[in-house]
């Protein structure tokens, strides 16, 4: 990371005017676009969906291997995901780099400084992040409305949905990352933060990991009453396995045949398709509750 | 079991027509006759009986902890009261019984069967090889299997083929396949030389592991943090099914490799040794390295790769029974048993509700346990 200049005599992190063309990233780089950039490579799934939500999809040069969403991102030029290929990146010529911080080897993004690629790495841990981050890509795109728009529409709908859940009883909770040994999500996670919202308790709130690896006997104490397994075409938890949780009789999700699936792609990446996440996830934990009189998208 | 008598292995019909025993051959012999090791039936009895007493006690001390402490009264009477149903389903209801009988229990009993197979995998090979190095995981049979699995996660292979499950399954494969190539390589006019067995392992090793690092980071982050927790060992077994098909495996493989105890025992000697004393060593190895890669294969399948219980035991137990294998197979059984069932009480229940792979306790606990032999007691490791 680099070193910010220091002010000489007052030993402050020295002052850059802020101005509209400079932006703090979540690492705390500071970087300085002089025209919105029109070469950009996206180094996560939820960033590419970002970018097209907020109508500047047509600028991306590249992106990964898993991007899949919106359609028109599977056409793009791929460059790897956690470990992208460096001279690709430098061919195509960026202006900028979105990267993200988890899953990208920090390496990488010395090497990019290094070469003088603006790279600007987002950090998200909490939807109010993501919809930040909406509205710091819009600004530094040039498309600072439609990302206003966008961010006000999920907004409300958001606000809709908590205010439904607030009032509905907690529902234990387990979601299945995966089975084989037993992965769910913990404190800290996207995931777990989504549950929360969604009215949920999640069951491996006493862990200490983000990813814990829960043991089997824990989840059987809790007796969760839901199972959520995310499911997707070469990831997710397979209709097999899913089946094995069946043998746990005495489990109230299984008596009450609570076994749901979610789209793992959706509920996975903290993008813009974050609150149609959390509506899956609210209709699966509260069925009983009716959410079509919230703005529907 | 049978017991072998203390005669050496019978002679074929046959008149061999075998080279004069080597000089060196010769004071081995006359060694290990003189250490006044020589194994009477009460002492085997002595040191397996004990060894099974004391088994059976960890075991059942091990079902006490978890995510819940239970006392042993709770243990017993849960074990005695299921004995007497002698139905599983009985304990749909009680959430303790639950526990104990279908994850504790499958847990301690894949445990003790997958560390017992490791030891004497480890020790039939450390005869084999006649290098006190080998572990099942030498001869690239364990990665083999492993690459198995990773190709299943990766393409995303969940069907069930003939009741199995499709990731046990595919280690089994792969553990086969990575054998067969070991054993294609290393073989030269129908004889296996040790040296390039050793090496072939290694290289194969070294290549199949690149492999499963290429699938890992190709996969979607997301998935593979699934995958690479597997590799790290994880002794849950879904159901009883599974594990009475493993334990069959286990049980087979393991007395068949027993009762070749006395033939390793000459092996021990040299291939040259062994031959003037009528064995027909190449055979012989033959065997020995197939039952030795099968059970490597069906272990790994169901467990990851937890390495140390195959190197580290059969060391200890050496120290502790002498190097005659008719009592160091069963006896490092049982050790590899306890040691790996003690090791995934610790990994299920010190960062509890999370667990830790078990394979780092084991390579935690079993690294400087070795290191440990090497520095105070050289003079003893064999």
């Amino acid at each position: 990371m680099k070193r910010r200049q220091q002010g000489i005599l007052t030993g402050m992190p020295f002052m850059a005017h802020v101005s509209s063309r400079s932006f703090v990233d979540d690492a705390g780089r500071n970087i300085y676009l002089a025209k919105p950039p029109v070469r950009i490579i996206s180094l996560a799934p939820s960033v590419t969906e970002m970018v097209f939500a907020i109508g500047a999809g047509d600028r991306l040069v590249a992106v990964t291997d898993f991007c899949d969403f919106p359609p028109e991102a599977a056409a793009k030029a791929k460059i790897g995901y956690s470990n992208p290929n460096l001279e690709a990146v430098m061919a195509l010529e960026p202006d900028l780099v979105l990267a993200p911080k988890e899953f990208l080897r920090p390496d990488i993004i010395a090497a990019l400084e290094q070469l003088k690629v603006p790279v600007f790495v987002m950090a998200a841990t909490t939807i109010e992040d993501i919809l930040a981050h909406l509205g710091t890509l819009g600004r530094m795109l040039g498309h600072p409305a439609a990302a206003n728009d966008l961010t006000m529409n999920l907004r409300q709908e958001l606000i809709g949905i908590k205010s439904r859940m607030e009032k509905a009883p907690p529902i234990r909770v387990l979601y299945v990352l995966n089975s084989q040994p037993l992965i769910t999500v913990g404190p800290g996670s996207f995931i777990d933060q989504l549950i929360r919202l969604a009215g949920g308790v999640n069951v491996a709130a006493k862990s200490a990991a983000p990813y814990p690896r829960l043991s089997m006997e824990t989840v059987l104490l809790e007796d969760p009453e839901v199972l959520i397994f995310p499911v997707g075409q070469a990831e997710g938890i397979s209709e097999s396995e899913q089946r094995t949780w069946r043998q746990w009789t005495g489990m109230t999700a299984v008596k009450a045949g609570r076994l749901r699936q979610i789209p793992s792609s959706i509920v996975n990446r903290p993008g813009p398709r974050i609150v149609q996440a959390l509506r899956m996830l609210a209709e699966i934990v509260h069925p009983e509750l009716d959410l079509s009189s919230s703005v529907n998208r | 079991m049978a017991i072998p008598t203390s005669q050496l292995a019978p002679v074929d019909s046959s008149p061999i027509v075998s080279p004069p025993l080597t000089k060196d051959g010769v004071e081995q012999l006359q060694q290990w006759k003189n250490s006044g090791a020589i194994l009477t039936f009460q002492r085997w009895i002595a040191i397996i009986g004990s060894l099974l007493v004391v088994s059976l006690a960890l075991c059942l001390l091990c079902l006490q902890f978890g995510a819940t402490k239970l006392d042993m009264g709770t243990v017993l009477s849960t074990l005695s009261g299921w004995s007497a149903s002698g139905a599983l389903d009985k304990a749909g209801t009680d959430t303790s019984a639950v526990i104990m009988l279908h994850i504790r229990l499958p847990r301690v009993l894949t445990g003790f069967l997958v560390g017992g197979s490791l030891a004497v995998v480890g020790v039939t090979l450390q005869a084999l090889l006649r290098n006190p190095l080998a572990d099942p995981y030498v001869l690239g049979v364990s990665s083999g299997a492993a690459l198995g699995v990773s190709l299943a996660m990766l393409f995303g292979i969940s069907t069930t083929l003939a009741f199995l499950p499709a990731l046990p399954l595919f280690g089994f494969i792969g553990g086969l396949l990575s054998l067969g190539a070991m054993y294609r390589l290393a073989r030269s006019r129908g004889r296996l030389p040790i040296q390039s067995m050793l090496l072939a392992g290694v290289i194969l090793n070294a290549m199949l592991t690149a492999l499963i690092m290429f699938i890992t980071s190709i996969m979607d982050p997301n998935r593979s943090a699934g995958l690479i927790a597997w590799l790290m060992g994880s002794l849950m077994v879904s159901n009883y099914g599974i594990l009475s098909m493993f334990a069959l495996y286990v049980v087979g493989g393991a007395s068949l490799l027993l009762q070749k105890a006395q033939i390793m025992n000459i092996l021990t000697f040299g291939e040259e040794t062994a031959r003037s004393l009528g064995v027909e060593t190449e055979r012989v190895k033959k065997q020995l390295f197939f039952l030795a890669a099968l059970l490597t294969g069906a272990v790994v399948s169901v467990s990851g790769m937890i390495g140390f219980v195959g190197m580290v035991v059969p060391h200890a137990v050496r120290m502790l029974v002498g190097s005659d294998h008719r009592v160091l197979l069963p006896a490092s059984m049982l050790a590899g048993g306890m040691f790996l069932v003690a090791a995934d009480t610790v990994a299920r229940t010190i960062l509890a509700p999370s667990e830790i792979p078990v394979g780092i306790v084991t390579a935690l606990t079993g690294g400087p346990m070795f290191l440990y032999l090497l520095l105070w007691r050289k003079d003893q490791l064999v």
